[in-house]
């Protein structure tokens, strides 16, 4: 794009210069309100990374990406000269020891998805394009989710590829890596689903970042605490229900569920529920986070 | 083809604060004015037709379409500026209104081409590179309209565009809104409080007032000759007013002036007669041009709905 028409070094001034331009109408395709939805889905995966915004904007998700991605890749270390056999994290267990991790990614990049269009009444001009306000709310759950996909799943990745590449028998260790795609990729979305559509839901009900901010740091790390206090210290019904206030919980269980093994350090192990039980408590929880999320921004004022 | 259509249109905030009540108009292409005092109801009626909110009862079409069942259609027609700040600080205008330019389904390429096209034509050059944040209210205003012009729109609406602006910067904003309307052809509301910004942009006025129309008409007709001549004389006017009142004429004394009324053409012979025989120093006589002011100044008073 030029950046002054054709009017560089004529010394036109300014107002005559636009005027001389005359106006263009625009007679292209208007693709209308399914492309704008997807429009808003892909800038707003954009923003939970800072992508196309100032430095300051970059560091949380990237900070804490990296952070996330740095023990796979020492654990991809230890098992590359010690052997596989010895690496610290399972692919059943490292969402969970990384959860405070994914917290803190959601608590910065929830409220940035949703808050700043709320405070900055940027709503009203969304609301006054094509798109409709269930698009919006569908298109910003969908952002959060797919990030955390990212976020999560990469990691999960690095594992993969270098149990692979650590191994003396490649041949041997990709038929037996194959077998373990399913939680590779099933443990990050499921989590990712999860955490996104919880987290979102809170963000979406405040304009004002550090509520939102401090309500999912509730939920989610000191929720974690909760969670095992309870879990190690209470008995029957308390012990079972009370470590459902962290969505990491209900997660896991889903998780072992539906694709894995138990993880030794989470309250799922000391719970007489079913796993089952875990499935349609997570079921219900996102169902109620998305449920929220689109009747917010039916209500809300624009 | 009808812009605007409404029938009855109302719209309550709960029990107590109605904001338009039982509105009914047609508005054809042009510049219109719509203006009435702050609370009259123009957010309200721009904020229907959007279809951004629901009228409690009644209808309302903007270009044939209805806004209860065609608000998407017609929103991706419609260029809207809002009243309030409505801008991230931490994107660029080239980003912002490329993003909304998307909003309204133009596909990437277009959407960047028409944004520096816009950009241009609202007078942002260099600084549409930097986030919005550090913008003065001028640009801020400027990206505002560029947003709204961004998709080619049939219709725009603008709730007070000069809001916050400085003289130069209101000068500026107007003749923006008056080339976007003439030379671009470019159907355009203009909401504001301020009369004398819509005299100087709009062919047409839509008053309101409690949410009720007063009067719809193009503004010529507000401004026209009316059925008053001015006198004015140098001194005696009241002796003029006794005389012209003896020989059967209405007229009132207004300071150094005299107004007369002016049903058909005699007074004017009446007039002359008089004058030379009071020999007074005629300075001027005109007939009475009607100002805006006179629209809520005549206006029925409405006893506060809340």
């Amino acid at each position: 794009m030029p950046p002054e028409g054709g009017s560089v070094g004529t010394g036109a001034p300014a107002a005559s210069e636009i005027y001389d331009l005359g106006y263009r109408g625009y007679d292209g395709p208007r693709l209308g309100r399914a492309y704008a939805a997807w429009s808003l889905f892909t800038a707003s995966l954009r923003a939970a990374f800072g992508l196309g915004r100032p430095m300051r904007s970059k560091l949380a998700p990237w900070g804490l990406g990296a952070v996330a991605l740095i023990p796979a890749a020492v654990s991809l270390a230890i098992s590359a000269s010690v052997g596989p056999q010895f690496s610290p994290f399972s692919y059943d267990d490292f969402i969970w020891q990384m959860q405070a991790i994914f917290g803190l990614f959601v608590a910065a990049q929830a409220p940035e998805l949703v808050g700043g269009d709320q405070r900055h009444h940027v709503l009203a001009l969304y609301f006054s394009h094509a798109l409709e306000r269930i698009d919006y709310a569908l298109a910003k759950l969908g952002a959060m989710i797919v990030a955390l996909v990212i976020v999560m799943g990469a990691p999960m990745i690095v594992l993969w590829v270098g149990r692979i590449l650590g191994s003396t028998d490649l041949a041997g260790a990709i038929g037996d890596e194959l077998g373990a795609l399913p939680q590779v990729l099933g443990s990050p979305i499921l989590h990712a689903v999860g955490v996104g559509s919880v987290s979102l839901a809170i963000a979406a009900f405040t304009p004002r970042r550090a509520y939102a901010t401090g309500a999912i740091i509730a939920i989610f790390i000191i929720g974690q605490g909760v969670a095992q206090a309870v879990s190690r210290g209470t008995t029957g019904a308390l012990r079972d229900i009370g470590p459902l206030i962290n969505p990491f919980v209900w997660l896991d269980g889903t998780r072992d569920w539906l694709l894995g093994r138990s993880v030794p350090e989470s309250p799922v192990v000391r719970s007489d529920l079913s796993l089952a039980t875990y499935g349609l408590v997570a079921l219900l929880f996102v169902a109620a986070a998305i449920g929220l999320t689109i009747w917010r921004y039916r209500r809300i004022d624009a | 083809m009808t812009l605007i259509a409404t029938r009855g249109l109302t719209k309550r905030y709960g029990a107590s604060v109605t904001a338009l009540d039982g509105l009914t108009l047609d508005v054809e292409p042009g510049i219109i004015g719509l203006v009435g005092a702050n609370g009259a109801g123009k957010s309200t009626l721009i904020k229907i037709l959007l279809g951004l909110l629901a009228p409690t009862s009644g209808e309302a079409t903007v270009l044939d379409l209805d806004v209860r069942t065609d608000g998407s259609r017609i929103r991706s027609l419609v260029g809207y500026m809002p009243e309030h700040d409505c801008l991230p600080p931490d994107l660029s205008a080239t980003e912002f209104v490329t993003h909304m330019a998307r909003m309204s389904g133009l596909p990437r390429a277009a959407a960047r081409e028409r944004t520096a096209d816009v950009l241009r034509h609202v007078g942002l050059y260099e600084e549409r590179y930097r986030p919005i944040g550090g913008y003065s209210t001028g640009m801020k205003q400027r990206v505002k309209l560029a947003q709204a012009l961004v998709h080619d729109p049939r219709l725009l609406l603008l709730d007070e565009p000069t809001n916050g602006l400085d003289p130069a910067g209101r000068d500026e904003m107007l003749d923006l809104v008056r080339r976007t309307g003439t030379e671009f052809g470019i159907a355009t509301i203009v909401a504001s409080h301020l009369l004398g910004e819509i005299e100087r942009v709009c062919t047409f006025l839509l008053a309101i007032d409690a949410g009720r129309l007063l009067r719809a008409a193009p503004l010529a007709s507000f401004t026209e000759r009316t059925g008053t001549l001015i006198v004015e004389v140098e001194e005696g006017s009241r002796e003029l007013a006794d005389r012209l009142t003896a020989a059967g004429a209405a007229a009132e004394v207004d300071g150094r002036t005299v107004l007369v009324d002016l049903p058909d053409e005699r007074p004017y012979d009446l007039l002359r007669d008089t004058v030379a025989e009071l020999g007074l120093a005629l300075v001027r006589v005109e007939q009475r041009r009607g100002r805006l002011e006179d629209l809520f100044r005549d206006a029925p008073e409405v006893t506060d709905a809340a």
